[in-house]
């Protein structure tokens, strides 16, 4: 299962990663910063990571917490 | 509150087909409103294509084009149509912005496997960079659009479903706040995209990313009464194990990486020592799952490919590479492990509804592009083909809306449409997805699997019912991204059905269309066309043969061997 890691202190809450994910994974926290709200929806393609302009995403392909045979 | 729209052309689906069906369509002074379950731009297989776009340039020899896209089941006269379109798609998305790899001002294009002479056009960074500038040219030329809808049910003249009337529009909901949108057109033009399996696993051989098309459009149009073709021609892709991208076989092929077994050995060898690596797709596909299934391990090896290439490559097929590196760390040090993907699938060949050039289904009203249709028997879903297919729909839509009226549907269509919608969300006692959609996967693998049989085949039918009956119209969702989960399976396991059945209705084997019970490969049976259509709630099968002016000038060689599995079967049994 992919893993979205974002930065806390880089997120400035712009929202553009949650307009543009493919499978629509993120949403805002009430500090509006990014967060996985559907994990189990990620297809691991890092469009949120390239859409960010603050770099403040990196997505993981292999995320060491999840076993791979879940779905 | 419902959102009520009207439009004079309803675009379902922002992938390349859909984008240039609506900027032709909005170019002959109509009115168009695009809309996306998730992002245009970012959404369906286009925005994450593997960086090349085959395309014809004037001075190419046209013949070569024929011999290399050809095939018993192409429509020859029609590829020679679309050669021009192309080149032209190509200048036009260079205006837009899209970042072709040039030599000074130059566009190059490089080699593809199955092919003797160079054209793909590459993506400098990429599907997604070529599909938000298309995104960004479509927009500016006036288009409407609307993201995060997704529409589920055609709306007809005549309320009913199937219809004797037209279609007037389609009606969904919006995937965040679960708002009813029911919109009203002159024309609508289908392009959602081709259909896998939603949501695969990854390590399953369920296939990849996007993971959310789950064939909504196909399904949509058979209830409408359009006739279907094309389904049982999909079958088995290729991704890298454990990781839900796509193969990148169009650059990684023609840089020089190799297909090594867990020997080290060069396995395509034993397929095709002529061409190897450069070998046609289908026999590709069936070699890897041929190895995996014997336990070999097929990997991609890139470790002679050069470090120039190798700099390239990343930015063509940053998904790819990102998803290979994530799985084995160095891809000069280490090979790729792949699996392949099997049936229930239109892969990226393009299977649905059966359209004209225009893009006329066999529905009034209705029109469809891209990889949801059969796209005219034209060679399957590369993005010039898509694009095409889109272009000469929106064409024929914006000149047949002019002074068309809109009508507009039912009430009563409108309201139970409406209700069924939303029902998952107000269902108190009903499934949930997650083990029904492990149900169907585990259906795919385990019953219909690579190597079909009938008998195979009506016992995953008898449970597919089941499933469809019993768990999936029981399903119940929490919020409306959840109801987006639910009728994309729903919406699947239609079209599943529909797929299985055309599956069982082929008496002949192909390359990676393999049945065990008809283990001949008979190229001269398998010249038709099956067509699927949903009747008296029940589906109706049927051959049509193909004009014999479709293989003009490539006529079909007779051919009838035993298929390459059953030959090699023969041969282990020999040896043993
Ligand atoms: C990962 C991958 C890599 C590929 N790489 C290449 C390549 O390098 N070169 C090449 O030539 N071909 C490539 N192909 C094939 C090619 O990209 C596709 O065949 C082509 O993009 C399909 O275009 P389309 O417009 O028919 O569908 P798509 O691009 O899939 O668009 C379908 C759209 O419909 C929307 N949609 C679906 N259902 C609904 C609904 N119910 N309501 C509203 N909207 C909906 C989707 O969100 C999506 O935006 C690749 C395919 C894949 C999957
Ligand atoms: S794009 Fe970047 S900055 Fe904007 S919300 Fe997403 S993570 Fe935060
Ligand atoms: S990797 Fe892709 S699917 Fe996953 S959250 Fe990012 S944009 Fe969405």
């Amino acid at each position: 299962m992919p893993l979205v890691e974002v930065n806390g202190n880089a997120c400035t809450g712009c929202g553009v990663c949650v307009e543009t994910c493919p499978t629509d994974v993120l949403r805002l926290d009430a500090d509006q910063k990014a967060f996985m709200a559907y994990p189990a929806d990620c297809q691991g393609c890092f469009v949120c990571q390239w859409d960010c302009a603050y770099g403040a995403v990196r997505v993981h392909i292999n995320d060491p917490a999840s076993t791979s045979d879940s779905p | 509150m419902a959102v009520r729209l009207e439009t004079d052309v309803l675009v379902i689906g922002g992938g390349i087909a859909g984008a240039f069906a609506a900027y032709r369509a909005r170019e002959a002074g109509a009115r168009v409103l695009l809309v996306d379950r998730s992002y245009f731009g970012r959404s369906g297989c286009s925005a994450l294509a593997s960086g090349v776009y085959p395309a014809y340039m004037p001075g190419d020899d046209k013949d070569a084009w024929m011999r290399a896209f050809g095939g018993p089941l192409v429509n020859q006269p029609l590829v020679a149509k679309s050669l021009p379109v192309m080149h032209e798609h190509v200048l036009l998305m260079d205006r837009w912005g899209v970042n072709w790899v040039k030599e000074g001002r130059k566009i190059v294009r490089m080699g593809a496997p199955g092919r003797s002479f160079a054209n793909g056009v590459w993506m400098a960074e990429g599907g997604p960079q070529m599909m938000m500038a298309v995104r960004a040219g479509v927009v500016g030329s006036g288009v409407e659009v609307l993201n995060r809808v997704a529409l589920t049910e055609l709306l007809t003249s005549d309320g009913q479903l199937p219809t004797s009337g037209r279609v007037v529009g389609a009606c969904g909901f919006h995937t965040r706040t679960g708002e009813i949108h029911e919109i009203t057109a002159k024309a609508t033009v289908v392009c959602t995209g081709p259909y896998k399996f939603p949501y695969p696993w990854p390590g399953s051989t369920l296939g990849y990313m996007p993971i959310d098309l789950s064939g909504d459009g196909i399904a949509m149009m058979m209830r409408a009464g359009a006739e279907l073709s094309r389904l049982e021609l999909g079958g088995i892709n290729l991704n890298p194990d454990n990781a839900l991208s796509a193969p990148g076989l169009e650059s990684l092929m023609p840089s020089g990486a190799k297909w090594v077994d867990k020997d080290g050995r060069r396995f395509l060898e034993d397929y095709d020592p002529k061409r190897m690596e450069m070998t046609q797709r289908a026999l590709l596909y069936f070699a890897i799952a041929h190895q995996k299934e014997k336990g070999q391990v097929p990997s991609m090896d890139l470790r002679e490919v050069s470090p120039e290439r190798m700099q390239l490559i990343r930015r063509v097929i940053p998904i790819v590479v990102n998803n290979q590196e994530a799985m084995v760390g160095d891809l000069t040090e280490k090979p790729v492990p792949y699996t392949f993907q099997v049936a229930g699938t239109s892969g990226i060949f393009g299977a649905g509804a059966r359209v004209t050039e225009r893009g006329e289904t066999t529905v009034p009203g209705l029109y469809a592009a891209g990889t949801c249709t059969d796209m005219t028997y034209l060679p399957g879903g590369n993005l010039p083909f898509c694009s095409v297919t889109g272009d000469w729909t929106g064409r024929a839509v914006g000149a047949a809306v002019g002074s068309a009226e809109r009508p507009q549907p039912p009430a009563e269509q409108v309201e139970r449409v409406t209700a069924e919608i939303l029902e998952p969300l107000q269902r108190r006692d009903g499934g949930e997805f997650e083990p029904v959609h492990r149900r169907l996967g585990e259906l795919l693998m385990e019953k219909v699997g690579l190597v079909l049989h009938a008998d195979r085949l009506d016992a995953a039918l008898g449970e597919l019912r089941d499933i469809r009956e019993h768990e999936v119209s029981r399903l119940t969702a929490q919020n409306p991204h959840e109801l987006a989960k639910v009728w994309g399976l729903a919406q699947y396991v239609q079209v599943l059905e529909a797929t299985l059945r055309a599956y069982r209705h082929r008496t002949e084997s192909r390359v990676a269309f393999i049945r065990e019970d008809y283990p001949i490969i008979d190229n001269v049976n398998w010249i038709k066309m099956v067509v699927v259509k949903q009747e008296n709630g029940a589906l109706r099968l049927w051959d049509e043969p193909m004009p014999e002016s479709w293989h003009d000038p490539h006529p079909v060689r007779p051919t009838q061997n035993l298929h390459l599995v059953f030959r090699n079967q023969e041969a282990d049994r020999a040896a043993r």
